[in-house]
């Protein structure tokens, strides 16, 4: 166990320079001039925009740019941004809002999937698996982004439900609105695997054999068909979770949430390559722990992998 | 950030065509028996310093905190003095000597001297501070030794030089300023709070103060600022200057996003805020009795590239300008009005039949490209992508030039810094738009960043020597009214090379909660800050 987590570990090195590599090459690609691009329609005089390329290491090679900013990160110096935040501090005050966000959309999203596609699955074509079906399809049609301001517009100011934006009003209502969009948008494409899943698995030939074999409808379902079911499911959540950062980019944007998505939105706009890049490395450590947890709940499944 | 403009229209002052009746509704953003709450759809700031701001939202917060040398009359449009005893410029409007009132601190309780403007500036015209409003002190005497030229690639240095050889402390409570050459206009430009004095415990180290400033005006800051946190605001009662503002507390709320920020209000949970660009069709009922629209100070322009030959002629550019149906391209934007000079209307000196060849005619424009010799290939016109409006206003433009003149058209759509800079480089191929907002409302501060040979934000690479001339005569013309005459000959000269086509000027629209009223001026604009209480 403790030799498969150094494993993956390792493995992951390599994998993150490419990755932070190619994330920093493609900002650094990006059009346009970010210390113009803040300053809009008024000249800035060339002293002061020699001093502040100076500052950001805007006047290096790319490649010098992307070492110095792997060194930054590495050393834990992350300095400030264009505009003067600093990088520690807005990481202290967003970090845990994009976590408050993330979990409380999962908790949406994985209550409801699980639920109904698990119901839907037993009691196929019954009124629940229709009504699942008719619902989910509509709400995999819904772009999210009409969905955050449509939720917004509906709930926040006209039925004042819930606050509008921010955080003012702290956890969890500051929350809820956003997160149950994203928890019930998520939710449809989870109750469909699941509910797929499940039909599959009650149909297999080693739940025949389970019931001839004269076990109890208990241990049939909590033994055999649960466990095989779940499979494909776990391998979503790792998929799933990878997603939710880019999901909360739009999200925090528009529910004005202080979280590491509405910070990355900023870094892009302003192509600071050392921001995103570090926004980047933290997505990436993450997704790596999350599915490094993905793979060994798997192997607690599925005996045949524990081994793999 | 806003489209053509960008975000640096800071000091786009208003004029008002107030369209305001009796309020009904319930928004109200916080409690309290005269405190509002002013939503600003951007970024939040990172630091509060008034000499390292030329945005809008780093402006609005230092008028609150900062009272400026001079200002400009709402009632009248006249300068007059806030915290100076008196502006007074030599014979020849070079040097000009500056007088403080005396009795005015800072929110430390330190003595408001000369010293500290003087100290301040210094810091500030300094290259190597890197302050944003370094570019003001280049009239100034001197600047050239602290901002010396830096080599592609270098780190500018901080200079042995460290003052400005044109600032010169007299005594306690009054300090001279002599520019490189004379400036008619410079008392004007006092009144800018981007050179709001700092006070010395601040300028020794202002990294330590960047969330902990120090004023000298009507609000200091009410609880410990954050990151993350609104800018709450609370009357200074050490503030001895003339019409303080009526709220006792302000908070300020940063709202990246302007359609966010719209729908608080409608939420009721803040007082003040800017309708954005994708709500202008529907303001009106979605907060009736509670918006007010007044005449942005500044105008849109198309431009047109010098570099390029095949636009040398005169008669071409005038041919582009007729072909332009204004007044539809003004509905198409919305809260917008033709262009008929290259002046803001609210700016002294502002002529409403300026230009000669704005007015929309197809066949006199046919005629006058006839004349000049047609045009060859298409023509390409640029545009922001990061405006959400920009590919659909540049088209309008195109579908004019095509239909009108026979031309063939193309779109090039690009980051707004990259169309400067390839315009800086004189390597932009085609139009490209432009807005401009004075920084201090003078006629002046239109023709001399645009079209003097030098002028920084010349986009167009114009260059003419008679409206130099025009323009250095104006400059130096003591009496304000020859002035202006001075400087409506330099708009007229640049109306007949019309390097910059004028378009439209715009309407700003803001919505306001029951209790508060903004003020709205035809001179200054619209002003939450200064808003009368119900």
């Amino acid at each position: 166990m403790i030799r498969f987590v150094l494993r993956r570990g390792l493995a992951a090195i390599p994998i993150g320079l490419i990755v932070t590599l190619g994330v920093f090459a493609l900002v650094f690609a990006m059009p346009g001039d970010p210390l113009r691009e803040m300053a809009g329609d008024k000249p800035i005089p060339a002293a002061v925009l020699a001093a502040k390329r100076a500052q950001f290491h805007l006047d290096q090679p790319f490649i010098v740019q992307y070492l110095l900013s792997m060194k930054d990160i590495l050393t834990g110096n992350f300095g400030t941004t264009f505009a003067g935040a600093d990088i520690a501090d807005q990481l202290r005050l967003r970090i845990p809002v994009t976590l408050k966000l993330t979990l409380l959309a999962n908790a949406v999203q994985w209550t409801l999937g699980l639920f109904f596609g698990i119901y839907a699955g037993f009691k196929r074509n019954g009124l629940i698996d229709r009504s699942l079906l008719l619902v989910t399809l509509v709400l995999l049609a819904v772009p999210g982004l009409v969905a955050y301001f449509a939720a917004q517009y509906v709930f926040g100011v006209e039925l004042k439900w819930f606050p509008v934006s921010g955080v003012l009003e702290g956890f969890p209502r500051s929350y809820l609105l956003p997160a149950l969009v994203i928890g019930l948008l998520g939710f449809a494409g989870l109750a469909r695997l699941m509910r797929t899943s499940i039909v599959e698995t009650v149909n297999a030939d080693f739940v025949k054999t389970a019931r001839a074999k004269g076990l109890g409808e208990q241990r049939v379902l909590w033994r055999h068909i649960l466990p095989n079911a779940l499979l494909p499911v776990v391998t979503f959540i790792g998929i799933d979770l990878a997603g939710m950062f880019g999901g909360a980019i739009i999200t925090e944007s528009i529910f004005n949430l202080p979280g590491l998505g509405q910070f990355m939105f900023q870094a892009i706009k302003l192509k600071e390559g050392g921001v995103v890049v570090l926004l980047s490395t933290l997505a990436f450590v993450s997704f790596i722990v999350i599915n490094l947890l993905v793979d060994i709940l798997y192997g607690l499944l599925d005996p045949r992998v524990r081994n793999v | 950030m806003t489209g053509v403009l960008g975000a640096t229209l800071g000091l786009a002052l208003v004029l008002g065509a107030c369209g305001d009746g009796s309020s009904s509704g319930d928004g109200s953003g916080t409690g309290g028996a005269k405190s509002a709450t002013i939503a600003i759809a951007a970024d939040p700031l990172e630091y509060i310093n008034p000499l390292n701001e030329n945005g809008s939202p780093g402006i609005q917060i230092a008028m609150a905190m900062w009272a400026p040398l001079v200002t400009t009359d709402p009632n009248t449009g006249k300068t007059v003095n806030v915290l100076a005893e008196s502006v007074t410029p030599d014979r020849t409007s070079q040097t000009w000597t500056v007088k403080l009132k005396p009795g005015h601190t800072f929110q430390n309780g330190q003595p408001l001297t000369a010293k500290d403007y003087v100290d301040s500036w210094n810091l500030t015209a300094q290259g190597s501070t890197a302050w944003d409003n370094n570019g003001f002190f280049s009239k100034v005497e001197g600047y050239e030794a602290l901002n010396p030229p830096t080599p592609e690639g270098a780190t500018p240095k901080p200079t042995s030089v460290k003052t400005l050889s044109g600032l010169k402390l007299v005594d306690e409570l009054t300090f001279t300023v002599k520019l490189k050459v004379p400036f008619s206009q410079f008392g004007l430009t006092l009144q800018y709070l981007g050179l709001a004095p700092l006070p010395e415990e601040v300028r020794k180290n202002p990294d330590a103060y960047k969330r902990k400033p120090i004023g000298n005006g009507p609000y200091k800051l009410a609880a410990d600022w954050n990151p993350g946190d609104d800018i709450k605001l609370a009357k200074w009662d050490g503030y001895k200057g003339p019409n303080p503002p009526e709220a006792d507390a302000l908070t300020y709320r940063f709202i990246p996003n302007a359609d966010t920020a719209y729908n608080e209000f409608l939420a009721g949970t803040v007082d003040f805020v800017d309708v954005p660009s994708t709500k202008i069709k529907t303001f009106k009922t979605d907060a009736p009795d509670q918006w007010v629209t007044a005449e942005s100070s500044g105008a849109n322009y198309l431009v047109i590239p010098a570099w390029d030959q095949r636009f040398k002629n005169p008669k071409l550019r005038h041919a582009f300008s007729m072909a332009i149906d204004r007044k539809a391209y003004g509905d198409l934007v919305g809260l917008a009005t033709p262009a008929n000079g290259l002046i803001a209307p609210d700016i002294n000196g502002y002529r409403a039949d300026a230009c000669k060849y704005c007015t929309f005619d197809a066949t006199k424009a046919k005629q006058l490209l006839q004349e000049a010799g047609g045009f060859s290939g298409p023509v390409n016109i640029n545009y922001n992508t990061s405006s959400a409006t920009g590919q659909i206003f540049a088209e309008a433009i195109g579908n004019m030039l095509r239909q009108n003149l026979g031309l063939e058209v193309k779109y090039t759509g690009k980051q707004g810094s990259e169309i400067g800079e390839l315009a800086d480089t004189r390597k932009l191929d085609g139009l490209r738009f432009s807005g401009w907002g004075h920084d201090y409302p003078s006629i002046e501060d239109y023709l001399t960043p645009m079209f003097k040979s030098t002028g920084d934000a010349n986009f167009s690479g114009y260059s003419n020597p008679a409206l130099d001339q025009v323009l250095a005569k104006g400059d130096s013309e003591p009496d304000p009214d020859k002035a202006i005459k001075l400087y409506q000959e330099a708009e007229d000269i640049a109306l007949e090379d019309m390097p910059l086509i004028p378009l439209i000027h715009k309407q700003n629209a803001y919505l306001h909660s029951a209790k508060i009223e903004p003020r709205v001026s035809k001179y200054t604009g619209v002003s939450a800050l200064y808003a009368t209480f119900k």
